[in-house]
């Protein structure tokens, strides 16, 4: 008798996989309606207001007799060119946890699942997590792009099919830069080459996005020249060995009616895609095993060492290990602050620096902003108007607010959350969960007040605002840093989630979301309320408004700060785990 | 059978483990005990194919594990300390889907998983979602999801951690019954009394090293003692602690 055919282990995987997360999606619906309902609504508001806005934007742009159509083919290519970019950077991380870090990744390879199954298997699904999102935040502008141009219906079947391709060549990239990263650098050695990274590309942007001198003359006889010298710095998204470039001249062909040309062009894409998809998906499951060695070797290295007795290299290392470090004679410092208290917060640092991925997401974040801010300079040599002076200026406001806002509700929500199974240890121990809470906060508040107060201060100077407004902004940001970690800090409090430890999931449930909705209502709210009751701005307003203004800014900032942080330290004080 | 052939497992300077050589022949129970850091997870983790030897070779059967990982580990089944598990399935689900991997066909997973769950007193949880389920029962779910498959090598660390006194009587009799039918059974364990009432064989790991390899006849008469506890601590105990 023949022997049944076994089942390929690729549809096992995806079958397994499709279960667990169909009944997660089922659980997080029936568990929470309005989370499910908010989140809805979300996705279906910010793909209309999206399409909306992007129509309007193109339709003016295109407005420019000669220059709309030339913009507006360059925006789809620095579109294109940055999608890669960011595909590529969130492929490596999310490959680097995805392949490593992941609890069934070693649980398939105890079984008989060969490694370059588990490779292209983990390499799709870290392709899924990193893409969609971006995907998601780009549809509405290709599809405005589309209506804009009178596309015929099959651009809108032919679109999917091109990014369905392009999303691949980063993410095979992206993988095996995670296998070389996990293989060859440890935890010490990636933090040292990923902050080098950040502050080479913070350099470069700085001195890339050197604005060009223009005079009224040459705006007046030379326009042709002025435009080509503008789009000079992104004539680096025409490179034709770029995947972007592919995809960009494919779609735009395809509008223009050059359907050979797009045939040509996805062609190119689809080879690349194969003869890449097909070393990754079968040649590189020895690689991947090499370096998830590598990495388990590095990880029992550690506590093997700490633990090691009996000679006296191994004494000599455990007593050094008992040595303070940097960090512990740093607290010292602060020897007017109870021990327990910095001993907490210091533990705190350890955990969030030791963890690769949170810190590099703040570095991330935090890079854009220096970018943005160190390229004011620029800006502000431009602006002649009052008018667009302060919209600059508030604006610069809410974006700073808001850097702070996801940075608060990433990394200070799940801070309670992440205890987890070990809250017991702070629990028990005599300092109370009350003030581990409020030293959570007052450590978060501390690190990003100054931070964001740093960072305002100089935006206002590179705007060249005057210094009464400087003040002004600096205060009111640091009144939002309260706020805004207060209700992160209350919030995570309220709405604990002990069983995940992965932080990036304990905010995507309800109170991360929550916090994340409140913290932009907020920002929104009320640097709208600071702009209406400017002294200075839009032709200012009386004293009475401006001080109206400021009491009724106060006001919200402490009730939305205090009432999550009581309602937190209440539900600590009642806490079962 | 499990045959290590000067095993090495290096950390940067640090070896975990020392040029170990060991075989388990076929039908044994075998235990390793040891001091915390001695090399037993290093051992198991470069036998179930989590990591890479630094020198030295480990066979399954008579299968080299690095160069036939897959022959290996069809031979073999593997359940940690802490096991990883599906926690939206039910654990029907569960042993569906690694039967299914170790190319079962479905009578023989409902028979053979059937059996096992009676067994382990699993019938009432095998409806439900395993994130719902106690440390112990998801214990007895990863067991049974492991042993359905028939091994011819079992390798567990730590097996009755979280098992209640009778299940842990029943893990004990199942590993010795299928012992008796020719599985390798080779546990890592801190629990002496397991050493001492289930293993045909006892090995002390020390230091990455082995410090001694017997029954528990053989080490008593070695060492001069009766109790097992007294000769794994003059074993383990530093000479300049």
């Amino acid at each position: 008798m023949d022997e049944p055919r076994p089942i390929p282990y690729w549809r096992l995987l995806a079958g397994v996989n499709r279960t667990q997360n169909w009944r997660r999606l089922k659980l997080a619906v029936s568990q929470s309606r309005l989370h499910a309902f908010l989140m809805g609504l979300f996705v279906v508001g910010y793909a209309w207001l999206a399409f909306v806005l992007f129509h309007k934007g193109l339709q003016f742009t295109s407005s420019f007799p000669g220059l709309g159509p030339v913009l507006i083919e360059r925006m789809m290519f620095l579109l294109f060119a940055f999608l890669f970019l960011l595909l590529l950077l969130s492929n490596v991380i999310i490959n680097f946890t995805n392949l490593f870090r992941n609890r069934e990744t070693h649980f398939l390879l105890t079984l008989p699942v060969p490694h370059r199954v588990i490779y292209r298997w983990k390499i799709f699904e870290s392709g899924i997590l990193a893409s969609w999102a971006f995907l998601f935040l780009i549809a509405p502008l290709v599809v405005a792009y589309g209506t804009t141009h009178d596309a015929p219906w099959h651009f809108y079947l032919v679109t999917p099919i091109f990014v369905a391709l392009f999303v691949v060549l980063p993410g095979v990239l992206g993988s095996w830069a995670a296998l070389g990263l996990a293989r060859w650098l440890d935890r010490l050695a990636f933090q040292i080459a990923a902050m080098l990274v950040v502050v080479l590309v913070i350099v470069s942007i700085s001195s890339w996005l050197q604005p060009e001198t223009v005079t009224d003359e040459m705006l007046e006889t030379r326009v042709l020249d002025v435009v080509d010298r503008l789009l000079a710095r992104t004539r680096f998204s025409l490179f034709p060995y770029l995947p972007s470039f592919w995809v960009s001249s494919g779609l735009t062909l395809w509008v223009e009616g050059a359907l050979m040309g797009t045939f040509f062009f996805g062609l190119v894409l689809l080879s690349h895609t194969l003869f890449f998809g097909y070393l990754a998906a079968t040649k590189s499951g020895g690689l991947f095993f090499a370096s998830l060695s590598a990495v388990n070797s590095r990880g029992s290295g550690g506590g093997w060492k700490f633990w090691r007795r009996g000679s006296g290299a191994g004494q000599a290392l455990g007593q050094a290990a008992f040595q303070p470090k940097l960090l512990d004679r740093l607290a010292k410092w602060f020897w007017w602050g109870r021990a327990d208290s910095r001993a907490l917060i210091v533990k705190d640092i350890r955990t969030f620096w030791r963890d690769t991925t949170q810190w590099g997401q703040s570095l991330i974040l935090l890079g854009l902003l220096v970018a943005y801010i160190m390229n004011l300079r620029y800006f502000s040599h431009r602006l002649t108007s009052d008018f667009w002076i302060d919209l600059t200026s508030y604006l610069n406001l809410g974006a700073c607010a808001l850097n702070l806002a996801t940075l608060t509700t990433r990394f200070v929500f799940p801070q309670i959350s992440l205890e987890g199974k070990r809250v017991w240890i702070v629990g028990m121990a005599p300092l109370g969960m009350r003030r581990v809470l409020l030293t959570k906060f007052l450590f978060s508040t501390a690190v990003s007040m100054t931070v964001t107060m740093i960072l305002v201060a100089t935006s206002c100077a590179m705007l060249s605002v005057s210094i009464d407004r400087i003040v002004y902004f600096t205060v009111t940001v640091g009144v939002m840093s309260f706020t805004l970690n207060a209700l992160a800090v209350g919030l995570g409090a309220v709405y604990p989630n002990f069983r995940e430890e992965n932080p990036s999931k304990i905010v995507s449930g309800f109170g991360g979301t929550l916090c994340l909705v409140l913290s932009f209502l907020y920002i929104v709210g009320m640097v709208t309320l600071m702009a209406m009751t400017s002294r200075w701005a839009f032709g200012g307003s009386s004293t009475m408004a401006f001080w109206a203004g400021w009491v009724g800014f106060l006001g919200v900032s402490f009730l939305l700060g205090w009432l999550p942080l009581r309602a937190g330290i209440r539900r600590m004080a009642t806490l079962e785990v | 059978m499990i045959e290590i052939e000067g095993l090495t497992k290096c950390f940067g300077e640090l070896t975990a483990v020392d040029n170990i050589s060991l075989t388990v022949p076929k039908g044994e129970f075998f235990v390793i005990l040891g001091p915390n850091a001695a090399g037993k997870t290093t051992t198991i983790k470069v036998m179930s194919g989590l990591m890479k030897a630094t020198s030295g070779k480990v066979r399954i059967c008579g299968i080299d594990t690095e160069a036939n990982p897959l022959k290996a580990r069809k031979r073999m089944a593997y359940v940690p300390d802490f096991p990883f598990l599906y926690d939206k399935l039910t654990p029907t689900e569960f042993f569906r889907f690694t039967g299914q991997l170790f190319g079962m066909e479905e009578a023989a997973i409902q028979r053979e998983a059937g059996v096992l769950a009676e067994r382990f007193s699993l019938g009432e949880f095998l409806a439900k979602s395993i994130e719902g389920l106690s440390h112990g029962t998801k214990q007895r779910v990863a067991i049974v999801s492991a042993l359905m498959h028939a091994p011819e090598v079992f390798v567990l660390d730590e097996p009755m951690v979280g098992l209640d006194p009778h299940h842990a009587r029943v893990l004990k009799d199942i590993l010795r019954e299928r012992a008796d039918e020719g599985m390798t059974v080779f546990v890592s364990t801190h629990q002496l009394s397991v050493a001492e009432e289930m293993a045909d064989r006892i090995g002390i790991m020390n230091h990455g090293k082995l410090a001694a390899v017997g029954s528990h006849e053989e080490l008593q008469a070695a060492n001069r003692d009766n109790k097992l506890e007294s000769i794994f601590l003059s074993l383990t105990q530093d000479a300049d602690g």
